[in-house]
């Protein structure tokens, strides 16, 4: 790849395969495989580094598949960069597996057996990577990763180990084996393993260790006899999917409901199955203050799209307190202008999602000086008009405002269709620039689009490269990736400092 | 003879035009107002579901009381099947089932009937329609009437036009790329129940729906499949000149505010200069061919060598989707 070509921006971290208003995830996705491949074959060491900045699970599950898939040299030492260990990518795989949320950091894992349409890779890299990731915690952490991720952890460790290393551990006891893949990482998981194959657990094993999975054996036996008492019993406290697994599978005559109150669901999992427990009667209380500030605006504009107005003065304070808490980022006084048009609706799959990252935004942003909403639909709650998108935009309206304020800063957050006469904006930001209105725009696009001549997302004025922001934690990102072709050496001397910092020196 | 400017004042309760969207060749200026009529049901009561022969389109209309309309030159595309489009517009009373079995079929060496469902919608792009305007085509029952048109529009656009396979054209990747590009730069906006569509800033066609969700259900079948599909074959084919609108000049030093009052006249112009230009366009013809339920369906021709239908309650026209 040519450096000349090369284009670069940080919406290689940010991609979801969620599709957007106009495009289809395919289309994404190829556009942005092409781009990880560019930046991998430009810099290797600058394409693994980059995955320690802010991203999406997924971009960094692909990126971590890219790496893998590649054997790196050792021979040549020059490759490794000062400040580095030799396997620093592996530390810094690992590194980003812990700070995934645990379903994602498993996805991840198994787009190395082919999962989410990538190839299957199987090396002594990925093995090692997958079982050091799944067992070497401690016995707590290892009886609830088992318990609450059975399926995906079968698959990883059956691909890990090949089905004939596996059958010698789980059918024939080879210890030596089970010493050299899993021992080393952690001497007693033997029942572990047992219990994601299905294998029985020989009657003197020690299960202190692992009570999770002793009592997951006792509801399954409650479920194969349809003890309901019993089935009451264990399934308290064992996650919400676990136990509406051995329900469905065994046709235990059990409420839905008295599962949704009776088992453990994560403060996300309460907020994605609100509107599925209110259907079935069932009573699911959710601590809106554990939220993210992203899912609070999708739950707020969830319900207030069912005309579910119930918990919104709730979701409301709950908004107001993590804004008021965010970290922020204080690049003096700034004006906004957000695209409330149709299309920042985004797609079916990710219903509002443009819409509801400009609203975030607004949160880890200091010196707001006034926000300019064009285009929209205004809905009344309980007196007050929220903003829904709708309509066109016509945006030049909103920089033209923007420059009444006065504003030093503008940013305007749209996903770049004028959706007026085309140019109209430029035209105008042209005549300002022009005439002496001392501003600078920052134009942060919160949608991905295949189509944009240049990078991942839409322009709208021919020398404002926009940002793409896909989520809020992403905005450091955008300085670096802007630095990345102009000064490729110092961007890799500030990504070694930064691997330093998080994973440690040589 | 009236102008077909007098038939859009026909529609009651006024017709607005919003603020012009313009991208390269193309302009399209949205006609706002209330809801026509109220004894349309909505597009979500009318369900594609399936062709019953080779020409025979049938559509069920799920809601009881009110009749629905199937727009003008509807296209069904599926797969393993033979895709089939509608000759003119068409009524399904309310409740009811109804078979159009003057459709054509556009992918001549393609088998099987289409189901209800996995099938992609469009409309048929403004060249094909007008070949659908002579009388002797709409009402015919040929299912192999617009094979000759389809291979021809196919011509010399790099497709291969062997066959009357409409479907290479809007499968084609880039094609296929470029179209919904064309839809993304356009936006339904409120209120919004038609739109006045320009080329080069020459009226090529008008769509009034009975009510914003109607709008909002075709709006894209009809910028993406229909005009825009017929944009993109004619600057393929260079028959069509690359342009865009002229921007106004700003005179420097103009403030924010006189900016923004330049802006919004040069948008009403913009949208004021179409309206002599759909004066000189004649009604020449418009006759009654059937009715359903209350609602009166209507040919219309224009001097200009257009037409297309018009669906009235009682005297209010509820629908037009013309082509010039």
């Amino acid at each position: 790849m040519a450096e000349k070509g090369l284009q670069l921006d940080s919406g290689i971290l940010q991609f979801a395969p969620k599709g957007a208003f106009y495009e289809t995830q395919d289309e994404q996705f190829k556009q942005i495989y092409r781009m990880w491949e560019d930046l991998f074959l430009y810099d290797r060491t600058l394409f693994c580094l980059t995955t320690l900045l802010g991203g999406t699970g997924f971009s960094k599950g692909s990126m971590s598949h890219m790496l893998l898939s590649n054997p790196q040299s050792v021979e040549d030492g020059a490759l490794i960069p000062q400040g580095l260990a030799i396997d620093y990518e592996r530390n810094v795989i690992i590194h980003n597996l812990k700070r995934e949320r645990t379903p994602r950091a498993l996805k991840n894992l198994l787009m190395l057996t082919g999962g989410e349409g990538m190839k299957k890779v199987n090396n002594a890299r990925t093995r090692k990577i997958i079982l050091e990731f799944i067992f070497n915690r401690d016995h707590e952490a290892l009886d609830n990763l088992a318990v609450n991720y059975k399926g995906k952890l079968k698959r990883l460790v059956r691909h890990a180990l090949g089905r004939q290393t596996l059958s010698r551990i789980v059918d024939h006891g080879d210890e030596k084996l089970f010493n050299k893949w899993i021992g080393r990482y952690h001497p007693n998981a033997l029942p572990v393993i047992l219990y994601l194959f299905d294998r029985p657990v020989p009657a003197n094993t020690v299960m202190a260790y692992y009570k999770k999975i002793e009592q997951v054996l006792s509801l399954k036996e409650a479920a194969v006899k349809d003890d309901i008492k019993a089935f009451e019993k264990y399934m308290k406290g064992l996650p919400y999917l676990t136990v509406m697994g051995y329900r469905n599978t065994y046709k235990v005559t059990i409420d839905k409901a008295d599962v949704l109150e009776g088992s453990k669901m994560t403060d996300r999992q309460s907020l994605q199955m609100q509107t599925a427990a209110k259907r079935s009667g069932a009573k699911v209380k959710v601590n809106y203050n554990n939220q993210s500030i992203y899912d609070l605006w999708k739950i707020y504009y969830h319900n207030l799209m069912q005309s579910d107005t119930t918990d919104l003065p709730k979701i409301e304070k709950a908004i107001d307190e993590k804004h008021a808490k965010a970290a922020k980022i204080d690049i003096g006084p700034v004006t906004i202008v957000i695209d409330a048009s149709e299309s920042m609706s985004g797609s079916d799959k990710r219903p509002l999602h443009p819409f509801l990252t400009s609203l975030s935004i607004l949160s880890v942003l200091d010196n707001i000086v006034d926000v300019i909403y064009v285009g929209g639909k205004p809905i009344d709650v309980n007196g007050n008009q929220i903003a829904v998108p709708g309509g066109a935009t016509d945006l030049w309206r909103g920089l033209t405002e923007a420059v009444m304020t006065d504003a030093k800063k503008i940013i305007i957050i749209s996903d770049g269709y004028e959706n007026s006469v085309k140019g109209m904006f430029e035209h105008a930001y042209k005549h300002f620039k022009n005439s002496g209105f001392d501003f600078e725009l920052i134009h942060i696009n919160p949608v991905m689009s295949a189509d944009a001549s240049k990078g991942t997302t839409r322009q709208l004025v021919e020398d404002v490269k926009p940002l793409p922001v896909s989520a809020p934690e992403f905005l450091e990102t955008e300085l670096i990736f802007n630095k990345m072709i102009e000064n490729r050496e110092l961007v890799k001397q500030l990504l070694v400092n930064k691997y330093q910092k998080l994973i440690g020196g040589q | 003879m009236a102008s077909i400017f007098a038939l859009l004042k026909k529609f009651k309760n006024g017709l607005d035009m919003g603020s012009i969207q313009s991208v390269d060749e193309m302009s399209v200026i949205p006609l706002v107002g209330d809801d026509r009529g109220d004894i349309v049901a909505d597009p979500q009561e009318l369900k594609f579901q399936r062709t019953t022969n080779y020409g025979s389109m049938q559509f069920d209309n799920t809601e009881r009381s009110r009749p629905a309309i199937v727009p003008s030159n509807y296209m069904v595309r599926g797969t393993g099947a033979q895709d089939h489009a509608m000759s003119s517009a068409g009524i399904v009373a309310g409740g009811k089932t109804k078979t159009f079995d003057t459709a054509c079929c556009i992918e001549s060496s393609q088998g099987g009937y289409l189901g209800g469902a996995n099938n992609e919608y469009d409309v048929l792009p403004i060249g094909l329609r007008k070949n659908l305007l002579p009388a002797s085509m709409r009402n015919r029952r040929s299912y192999d009437k617009l094979w000759p048109s389809i291979e021809e529009w196919l011509k010399g656009i790099g497709i291969n036009s062997y066959n009357a396979h409409l479907r290479y054209f809007y499968d084609d990747k880039n094609i296929r790329q470029a179209l919904e590009d064309f839809a993304a730069e356009f936006e339904p906006i409120p209120n919004q129940i038609g739109a006045i569509i320009l080329f080069n800033e020459m009226p090529v066609g008008f769509e009034v729906m009975p009510t914003t969700i109607h709008w909002n259900a075709y709006w894209k079948y009809l910028i993406r499949g229909c005009y825009g599909a017929e944009l993109i074959r004619m600057k393929k084919l260079g028959i069509v000149k690359s342009s865009r609108l002229v921007l106004p000049d700003i005179p420097a030093k103009s403030t924010p505010e006189e900016l923004a009052e330049l802006f919004s006249s040069y948008q009403q112009s913009l949208t004021a200069g179409v309206i002599p230009l759909l004066e000189k366009i004649n009604v020449k013809d418009y006759k009654a061919v059937s009715s359903t339920s209350g609602l009166e369906m209507n040919f219309v021709t224009t001097t200009s060598g257009g037409g297309g239908d018009v669906i009235a309650q009682g005297q209010e026209p509820v629908y037009a989707s013309i082509v010039f």
